[in-house]
């Protein structure tokens, strides 16, 4: 069988141990540098200790995702309390003259939503991608906000499905404060708290408005992707 | 590129006549300058990149000298979650296995999002050669697929082209209007596309890392064609190599930032998504069907290698193409290669024979700037000196190189004939001088290219003598 085949090749290359002198490289030049423990558990900390550096506080965490959102051109939006986050949805349903919304069973989608007057599609269960592509925009909630990125963390479970975040040309991600952490390995565990092993199919982090800069460089939004990111994350 | 002429020769010649282009090699150039700023940024705001650069290139060791462990765990998780994984030893099984999973299905159209493993099983030819509609949709590789050639960089495309082209290749095949506005033309690209991802039966993908612990592989992109590609078509065919296994999850907390940084100077690339099987029970979409192929495709004789199989960590950011003077100058298509620069001639002449593309290894300045860039320390430049030395070992070096050699070693065991060959050089130099640079001069295929200065009036040794 090929799987036997190919472990077989694989074992027998690995018979012969790794020129010490090559291994060494990764290690040469860095007899003052800091160096972490090897293994999965050193990686994590190698994240927090070397990886930019964005605060311990949720104040410094909102700060941290302000400033790289400006940069990734994410509308970024903190607002006191839900009934602030229904307004703010309901300012950018005047703004974009949204007629068709995708939506999903969210709690806190749910409740941000329910005052607007257009027409829903929920893609929490069976639903027709034709009709989701012909949606405005689509709500969805999140996993958690990494400050450390300014990414949102989504799963199928928590953005209802796998294209409702990226098919609409315009997503919104509904947070709130407590779902702040600082960097994707805190997500990570997160979802491994959440799920144990059973992990959902899909877990994306989304880090702006879809992007291409494969025409001489120029940045353009929207390649394929939403043209436009909202996260409106509730602090109270 | 044809496939019949030899790819030394190909080599030569696309490289005389790409590095006489002064106007497409300035544009690369500040293409890459730009780059180089961002990327600049990013890294400075990490607390500590080189010790990063080390954790990151640890997590590919781990991998790497346990591939036997990790593979197979990543497999098993993998189909414990109802995905099905084809093991495949070369490009031939690689490419029936993909064939048999669409003509199962009936297919008739298949979207496909950047993966450079098809290209290096030529997968598209086969498929379009089989009747099936194959459309590319990463806005770079779509260009390149519109003009019918290769990716000229195996991260940036379509870098070598200005929109002037691409506006005249929209209007010549998808009957576009005339702009060249980069915004205007990324549109009409995504107006075609939305049609193919609702409608295509088969979405294909690559993988840039495939995590053991969990089973599940990670798309790195910017542009969500890969998400679209794996969420709307009832099939998803992921094609990996073997090497791009990681051990954990909360590896890519670190890795993905790295690639980033490496890559395109971003700090997070857009969409980083981690996909681990079909769609489940109490899902509410994506594909009914995973299918990971896995190919060897001679990544287990390089792995053999004690040495270079440390080039089997490469995480594919590009980086050390957009460092390198080399790629600078001669640029992408010149490599004939899936995988161009330096870590494409540190690793094709292990996957395709070094008998053919041992030239690669030649065609090195040795600055090391490679080594330098690469976010998990792959001894990039060594690896070339290693294969020029195994190819020099398997007598497969010139012969006019051995010939030189063969003379070079001659004159250096005998000191008077050395003093002799050094004056007769600086006579020759003189009494030649009329015809430098000129076809009768015998080195003129060095010196076309070259200025031979002048040698100096005292050597090493008299200057040494004189100065006690």
């Amino acid at each position: 069988m090929s799987r036997d085949a190919i472990l077989g090749r694989v074992r027998e290359a690995l018979s012969v141990k790794t020129d010490p002198h090559v291994r060494e490289v990764v290690k040469k030049s860095s007899h003052s540098l800091p160096v972490l423990a090897n293994g999965p558990d050193g990686r994590t900390q190698a994240v927090k200790e070397f990886l930019p550096f964005v605060g311990d506080s949720l104040e410094d965490h909102v700060a941290a995702f302000k400033v790289l959102s400006e940069k990734l051109q994410t509308e970024f939006i903190v607002v006191p309390t839900v009934d602030s986050a229904r307004q703010a949805l309901a300012q950018l349903r005047q703004a974009h003259q949204w007629e068709r919304i995708g939506i999903h069973d969210n709690e806190l989608v749910q409740s941000c939503v329910d005052q607007l007057q257009v027409e829903f599609l929920n893609t929490s269960s069976d639903y027709d991608s034709h009709a989701l592509e012909k949606c405005d925009v689509g709500i969805s909630g999140c996993d958690a906000l990494i400050a450390q990125t300014a990414s949102a963390l989504v799963t199928n479970h928590s953005a209802g499905g796998r294209a409702l975040s990226v098919l609409p040309p315009h997503h919104v991600v509904v947070a709130d404060a407590s779902q702040m952490v600082t960097t994707m390995a805190d997500g990570f565990a997160l979802i491994r708290e959440k799920h144990h092993d059973n992990w959902p199919s899909f877990i994306s982090f989304i880090t702006g408005p879809s992007r291409t800069a494969d025409i001489e460089r120029v940045l353009v939004l929207g390649a394929h992707g939403p043209k436009k990111l909202t996260i409106i994350m509730i602090s109270a | 590129m044809s496939q019949s002429t030899n790819p030394t020769t190909q080599f030569q010649t696309d490289a005389n006549r790409v590095t006489a282009d002064d106007d497409r090699r300035s544009f690369l150039r500040s293409s890459l300058r730009g780059y180089q700023t961002t990327r600049t940024a990013t890294q400075e705001r990490f607390l500590n990149y080189e010790s990063a650069r080390i954790a990151a290139g640890d997590a590919k060791w781990e991998a790497i000298e346990n591939l036997d462990i990790y593979l197979a765990q990543f497999a098993d998780k993998l189909e414990a979650r109802g995905a099905t994984v084809h093991w495949c030893s070369d490009s031939n099984e690689a490419r029936s296995a993909i064939l048999n999973i669409i003509k199962e299905h009936d297919a008739k159209s298949v979207i496909k999002s950047k993966c450079m493993t098809t290209e290096e099983i030529h997968l598209n030819d086969l498929l379009e050669k089989e009747g099936f509609e194959v459309v590319e949709s990463d806005l770079g590789e779509f260009i390149v697929q519109l003009r019918e050639e290769a990716p000229y960089h195996f991260v940036f495309p379509a870098m070598h082209l200005k929109k002037e082209e691409i506006n005249s290749l929209f209007q010549e095949k998808l009957k576009s209007i005339n702009t060249n506005d980069p915004e205007e033309l990324t549109m009409v690209a995504r107006e075609v596309l939305r049609e193919k991802y609702l409608s295509a039966d088969i979405g294909i993908s690559g993988a840039n890392f495939g995590v053991a612990e969990t089973g599940m592989i990670s798309i790195t992109e910017n542009e969500g064609n890969a998400r679209l590609t794996t969420s709307l078509p009832k099939v998803h065919i992921a094609l990996m190599g073997i090497e791009k296994i990681i051990p954990k999850l909360e590896d890519l907390a670190l890795m993905l930032p790295m690639l980033a940084t490496a890559g395109t100077g971003q700090h997070l690339t857009c969409y980083n998504s981690q996909l681990g099987g079909p769609r489940q029970d109490d899902e509410s979409d994506g594909p009914l069907e995973m299918h990971v192929v896995l190919l060897d495709n001679h990544r287990t004789r390089l792995l053999a290698d004690p040495e270079q199989r440390d080039a089997l960590r490469c995480i594919r950011c590009g980086a050390c193409l957009n460092v390198c003077p080399i790629f600078k100058n001669v640029g992408g298509h010149t490599y004939g290669t899936t995988y161009q620069g330096p870590i494409g001639s540190v690793i094709t002449p292990h996957l395709r024979g070094l008998k053919d593309w041992k030239h690669l290894s030649h065609s090195s300045s040795l600055c090391g700037a490679c080594s330098e860039t690469c976010p998990v320390k792959i001894d990039l430049h060594h690896h070339l000196l290693r294969n020029r030395r195994d190819a020099a070992g398997k007598g497969q070096g010139m012969l006019a190189e051995k010939i030189l050699m063969f003379g070079f070693t001659i004159v250096m065991r005998r000191p008077w004939l050395y003093r002799l060959a050094g004056r007769l050089g600086k006579v020759g130099h003189v009494l030649t001088k009329p015809i430098h640079g000129t076809r009768i001069d015998p080195f003129y295929a060095w010196k076309k290219t070259r200025d031979l200065d002048d040698p100096a009036k005292q050597s090493f040794k008299q200057y040494w003598k004189s100065r006690k």
